[in-house]
């Protein structure tokens, strides 16, 4: 894997710790709506995730369809599905 | 409604392929305890509860129960690539390979298709709790 | 469900009935990285499956 993937991989694996912080904490929030201390940590780490997807949908694709600001190539389509393998071929090209 | 963003809820990258691996996992993806199950279950429960906190809940658990059933799929995907016919067969993965090749569909490991059965939706909000906590529950 | 009661004194509760304690937010891991790979935010509920038992 040459640098700049490696890059990749590892600004996605931060979103997905980010995000899995807040799925935690939403789903925390939905039985105790009225904890301000877990809104407040959701709210902070909200402003932090939206902010690196923007990013990352900037340098390297969207994450999201409508993160999208491709005006040459629809790269929400062209760029590789979740479930293709680093480790080589997958089944859609 | 739902929105999909492009990635895996936990990243999947599986270096060697394995067929007899593959048939085991596929029961979490289609089986009676698998992510189908648990995202139709809960997806299914949240119109019946009189309580937002337990509609919210069940709403959000069951969109994460979509992207966990998409990390199974991955992994039986990868699993199950570049085979060779000796493998496949060695490995008891040939009824599975015969219906479906490397498609994903959804089975238990004994080869009952996914349906409603697997999952159950009374109206109840109480009962329904107590099926989420047998389905979901950890063992004690 | 706006009854939060934290009082939970199990000997006044009414048998033959099942009941589920309420959690409270003590603290969540600092280390989220960490947290991510254990598969929980919360300590109280790491709770590893060790095969036939939890460790709880």
């Amino acid at each position: 894997m040459n640098n700049s993937s490696s890059e990749q991989s590892r600004m996605l694996k931060d979103i997905s710790i980010i995000d899995f912080t807040l799925v935690e904490l939403n789903e925390y929030l939905d039985t105790h709506p009225h904890d301000r201390q877990a809104m407040e940590y959701f709210n902070h780490y909200a402003r932090i995730k939206n902010q690196m997807a923007r990013d990352f949908s900037a340098r390297y694709f969207p994450l999201t369809a409508d993160m999208s600001t491709d005006t040459r190539e629809w790269n929400w389509v062209l760029s590789p599905m979740p479930w293709e393998s680093s480790f080589g071929e997958g089944g859609c090209k | 409604m739902w929105n999909y963003e492009k990635r895996l809820q936990f990243p999947v990258n599986i270096k060697e392929p394995n067929a007899k691996l593959a048939q085991v996992i596929m029961s979490q993806y289609g089986g009676p305890d698998g992510e189908m199950g648990a995202s139709m279950r809960y997806l299914s429960q949240r119109y019946a509860t009189p309580y937002r906190e337990v509609s919210g809940l069940l709403t959000d658990i069951g969109t994460e129960e979509l992207a966990h059933l998409e990390m199974v799929a991955a992994i039986v995907h990868q699993l199950t690539r570049n085979l060779s016919m000796e493998e496949i067969e060695k490995c008891g993965f040939a009824p599975y390979y015969t219906d479906h090749t490397i498609g994903i569909w959804p089975q238990a490991a004994g080869g009952v298709p996914f349906n409603a059965c697997e999952f159950q939706s009374k109206g109840d909000v109480i009962t329904d709790l107590f099926e989420d906590m047998a389905a979901d529950g950890t063992p004690l | 469900m706006q009854d939060y009661n934290f009082d939970e004194r199990f000997e006044h509760y009414p048998i033959a009935m099942a009941y589920v304690p309420w959690q409270h937010l003590s603290q969540i891991y600092e280390n989220l990285e960490e947290a991510f790979e254990i598969g929980t935010i919360f300590p109280e509920l790491d709770k590893p499956f060790t095969g036939r038992r939890v460790i709880s």
